[in-house]
């Protein structure tokens, strides 16, 4: 991965956020902690996993802890005093049950996971679409901070910064800064209908880890999807699919629109993830665009075959 | 008590109350850690509420209170405390002035901050000057035009222009600066400017906020602001002795005072320091008779005087007072004013004859002429706003609702489920709602049109979705479909084009406001089809 600023920069932003989160510690000098985000998970096979809560009234956080452990275990990806990004899909200021945001219940075991599994600092990141404030209160994403201590980072112009994206489309675009600037990063989000790119899985929620003008990504949305999801490179995807929004994406706003699927799904495999996410809406993984351009990019594969396929249920 | 104490004991509570008022324009914001029990969200019963009484100053205002209710014939909520006011000013004179308005706080820090004039500069300012009945003449103009149904008292009542002036002015202004040094800050190469940055903006975000605020006509408020605290040093506290609508009813109010200044005129040296100290131009010295629709009890004659002359005593109204010194000409020229204005401020025929398409009222807010009663102009509704799209007016409700309140919507706007600004309007200019009232009614404050020839997939340019993702109505209001456009190279290409269901439109703008063609976007919103509004629907 090469950047158009110089890495000291970057190296310095990265240190100063920690600083400022009122910490020291000794691993984020290091020189492999920079390339940490962007290098394969522990372990380099492609792995996906798909967890189906089915006994009425399961817990959340048992999901996705069985879910993790069937990966080898949150540790696996997240090490000891090591700083976790997660970035949720909080874009709108929605209540829960309309779908519209990552279930507050699915972030939070999350969240817990990481610092069961040691991680020095957790910091929720999103860069909303409505006012960060309203989506943080009415997504449960601000409750879900509080109780757990983790960090919200609250958008604003300050942690944006021009960076070479290195896309076919996008070259140099604004980068929502602490989405990078962690050891491990965690992709949130939830399925979603979305009404020009199809669905909103895991590679899109990447447009909310940017700033600038994103309302022109649109013009050309699966390529900017693709460039985007070429220069974010999660540890791991986790798709929220314990309620999708099957109609009138990515806002929704009518329970009508939600469907129970009590579903996650985890890869290290971002192509992976988001074509196994499609599955659940009856959609073939080929038939979405941004899906298909990923795999002929070389991001990753949707085949089935090529992966090593899991599945666990509570 | 002794006059040295008491002098003091106003000093704090002037203080106290100034700092009070400051701290509650600070929470006049939704904040930043602001939580919602998301098990509470998920049966959608919680509204969004700020939880300091932001409202307080204005339900002590008696002139907010008296012209509501003279205009509307509404009593506002808090009423009673508007009342407790009136009747603390006639048992004791304007304490309210010398103790609590910080607005009179804040002229009265400027001038012994950095007092101006002295000697027998400072004397002649401080003689009661025939300029002091010109508060009466605005009083009686708007007491009279409200009564008449256009409330302008906002305009200089201290409290509303205090407040408009620190919210929409001197806030955004100081944080907006702080926002360009952190941002220059960020961006250095610097480690520590950087962590300096990142601190600095933490520190200062629940004052100022992350994200920068503008409001229309801000500078215009902000130069009216320094112009009048200026005004000090022609003669201390010259707004609340020749402008203060408010110092003027509390004045008719203070004729039967019980708490009074008697003066003992055979100890009086005539050395002048009761006048050279005189915050109100009352007359302290002995040789003229006590004004106390002037005075403001700020006791300062009280404690200097070296000769015991001057003291302030309970005394039944066995002694009469002086009575307030208005003129005749403060009473004609108080009515001329107030019949003139809400006739005249109609004659554009903003109220009664056309709607102008930019005017988009806060949701919940009344009728225009109902508005018009209510509304103190006070920003209360701009402040609070999350997204910044409320501001106030410069012609877009015609010369009579000058600063009242307006939705831009490319710059901010309505947050479909928010309800913060009627949750705040001290007059109830803008109604308490709840989200369920906004979003099942639901409160329309306006709609949304196409501008095909702007549109970037119409156009046939590019494919665009913006305007529909945004649109928070389920079903959606904007709605898309799929049609062959030719493009500009003369290829057709198939996009998704979108229309507008105005019956399903609400007008909360977030299209305009997100709409990839900025400036003039391709699809604005105007009034037409308010819910508040009999006249200015669209459909049948």
């Amino acid at each position: 991965m090469s950047f158009h600023n110089p890495l000291t920069r970057r190296e310095s932003i990265k240190k100063i956020l920690q600083l400022s989160a009122g910490a020291a510690l000794a691993n984020v000098a290091d020189t492999n902690g920079l390339a940490s985000v962007f290098a394969q998970s522990p372990a380099d096979k492609k792995f996906i996993i798909e967890a189906v809560g089915r006994t009425e009234g399961y817990a959340i956080k048992e999901l996705v802890r069985k879910t993790f452990d069937a990966a080898g275990g949150v540790g696996r990806f997240v090490p000891r005093a090591s700083v976790v990004a997660v970035k949720p899909n909080l874009s709108w200021a929605r209540a829960p049950q309309f779908a519209a945001t990552t279930h507050p219940e699915v972030l939070k075991a999350v969240v817990e996971l990481c610092q069961e599994a040691g991680a020095k600092e957790v910091r929720i990141v999103d860069h909303t679409i409505h006012d960060a404030r309203q989506c943080f209160a009415l997504s449960g994403a601000g409750l879900v901070a509080k109780e757990t201590g983790a960090d919200l980072v609250f958008p604003r112009s300050t942690l944006m910064r021009e960076m070479k994206i290195g896309g076919s489309r996008l070259d140099s675009w604004a980068v929502f800064t602490p989405v990078l600037e962690a050891d491990v990063l965690i992709n949130l989000p939830i399925a979603k209908h979305h009404s020009l790119s199809t669905l909103t899985l895991g590679m899109k929620n990447w447009i909310g880890a940017v700033g600038g003008s994103r309302w022109s990504l649109h013009q050309d949305i699966h390529q900017t999807i693709v460039d985007l999801a070429q220069f974010f490179k999660p540890t791991v995807t986790l798709i929220d699919a314990v309620r999708i929004m099957t109609a009138n994406g990515p806002s929704g706003g009518s329970t009508a629109d939600v469907e129970t699927k009590n579903t996650l799904i985890l890869s290290n495999d971002p192509v992976a993830a988001d074509g196994a996410g499609a599955m659940l809406f009856g959609r073939k993984p080929e038939e979405i665009g941004f899906i298909r351009l990923a795999q002929k990019q070389g991001l990753g594969t949707y085949d089935p075959a090529k992966v090593d396929q899991r599945q666990v249920s509570v | 008590v002794k006059a040295r104490h008491l002098v003091w004991i106003r000093r704090v509570t002037q203080s106290l109350f100034l700092g009070l008022f400051l701290f509650l324009v600070a929470e006049s914001r939704l904040p930043q850690d602001v939580y919602l029990d998301y098990a509470r969200a998920f049966f959608g019963e919680a509204d969004l509420r700020l939880e300091a009484p932001v409202t307080f100053f204005f339900r002590m205002d008696p002139l907010a209170a008296l012209t509501t209710l003279l205009s509307g014939g509404t009593l506002i909520k808090g009423f009673l405390w508007a009342a407790g006011v009136l009747a603390l000013t006639i048992l004791t004179g304007r304490v309210f002035c010398g103790f609590v308005c910080p607005f009179g706080s804040l002229h009265h820090a400027a001038g012994w901050i950095k007092p101006s004039l002295r000697g027998e500069r400072l004397l002649a300012a401080n003689r009661k000057a025939p300029s002091q009945r010109i508060k009466y003449f605005l009083l009686f103009g708007f007491l009279i035009s409200a009564a008449i149904g256009l409330n302008l008292a906002g305009l200089l009542d201290p409290i509303a222009f205090l407040f408009r002036s620190i919210a929409l002015a001197v806030v955004p202004a100081l944080g907006n600066g702080l926002r360009s040094v952190f941002e220059a800050m960020a961006a250095s190469d610097y480690k520590i400017v950087q962590l300096l940055s990142y601190a600095g903006e933490v520190l200062v975000a629940p004052v100022f906020g992350y994200h920068p605020q503008a409001y229309q006509t801000g500078g215009l408020i902000g130069l009216l602001f320094l112009g009048v605290l200026f005004l000090n040093r022609i003669r201390p506290r010259f707004w609340c002795r020749v402008l203060c609508p408010l110092g003027a009813l509390l004045g008719l109010c203070s004729g039967f005072t019980l708490l009074r200044l008697e003066k003992d005129a055979a100890k009086c040296s005539s050395c002048n320091l009761c006048t050279k100290h005189c915050q109100g131009a009352a007359s302290p010295k002995p040789d003229a008779a006590w004004e106390p629709s002037e005075c403001v009890m700020c006791f300062n004659c009280f404690d200097v005087c070296p000769e015991d002359a001057l003291a302030f005593r309970f005394r039944r109204a066995s002694a009469s007072n002086r009575g307030p010194d208005i003129g005749r000409r403060a009473v004609l020229g108080g009515l001329l004013a107030g019949v003139s204005l809400p006739l005249f401020g109609r004659l554009d025929g903003r109220v009664d004859k056309v709607e102008d398409p930019r005017l988009i009222r806060p949701p919940g807010a009344l009728a225009e002429v109902d508005f018009l009663e209510a509304c103190q102009r006070c920003g209360l509704c701009m402040k609070v706003c999350p997204t910044n799209v409320i501001n106030p007016t410069l012609a877009e409700a015609g010369m009579s609702g000058f600063w009242t309140p307006r939705l831009i919507m490319t710059q901010g706007y309505c947050e479909y489920t928010c309800t913060l600004c009627g949750s705040v309007c001290p007059t109830g200019a803008i109604r308490p709602i709840t989200a369920k009232e906004k979003t099942e009614a639901p409160i329309r404050i306006g709609s949304a049109f196409l501008d095909r020839g702007r549109c970037l997939p119409w156009s046939g340019n590019a494919p665009c979705i913006v305007c529909q993702e945004h649109c928070p109505t389920s079903p959606k209001a904007i709605y898309l479909k799929t049609e062959k456009v030719p493009r500009p190279d003369g290829w057709e290409i198939s996009v998704q084009l979108p229309y507008v269901d105005l019956k399903r439109c609400v007008g909360c703008g977030i299209c305009e406001y997100k709409c990839p063609v900025q400036g003039l976007p391709a699809i604005r919103t105007i009034s037409a089809g308010e819910t508040r509004s009999p006249r200015n629907q669209i459909l049948l």
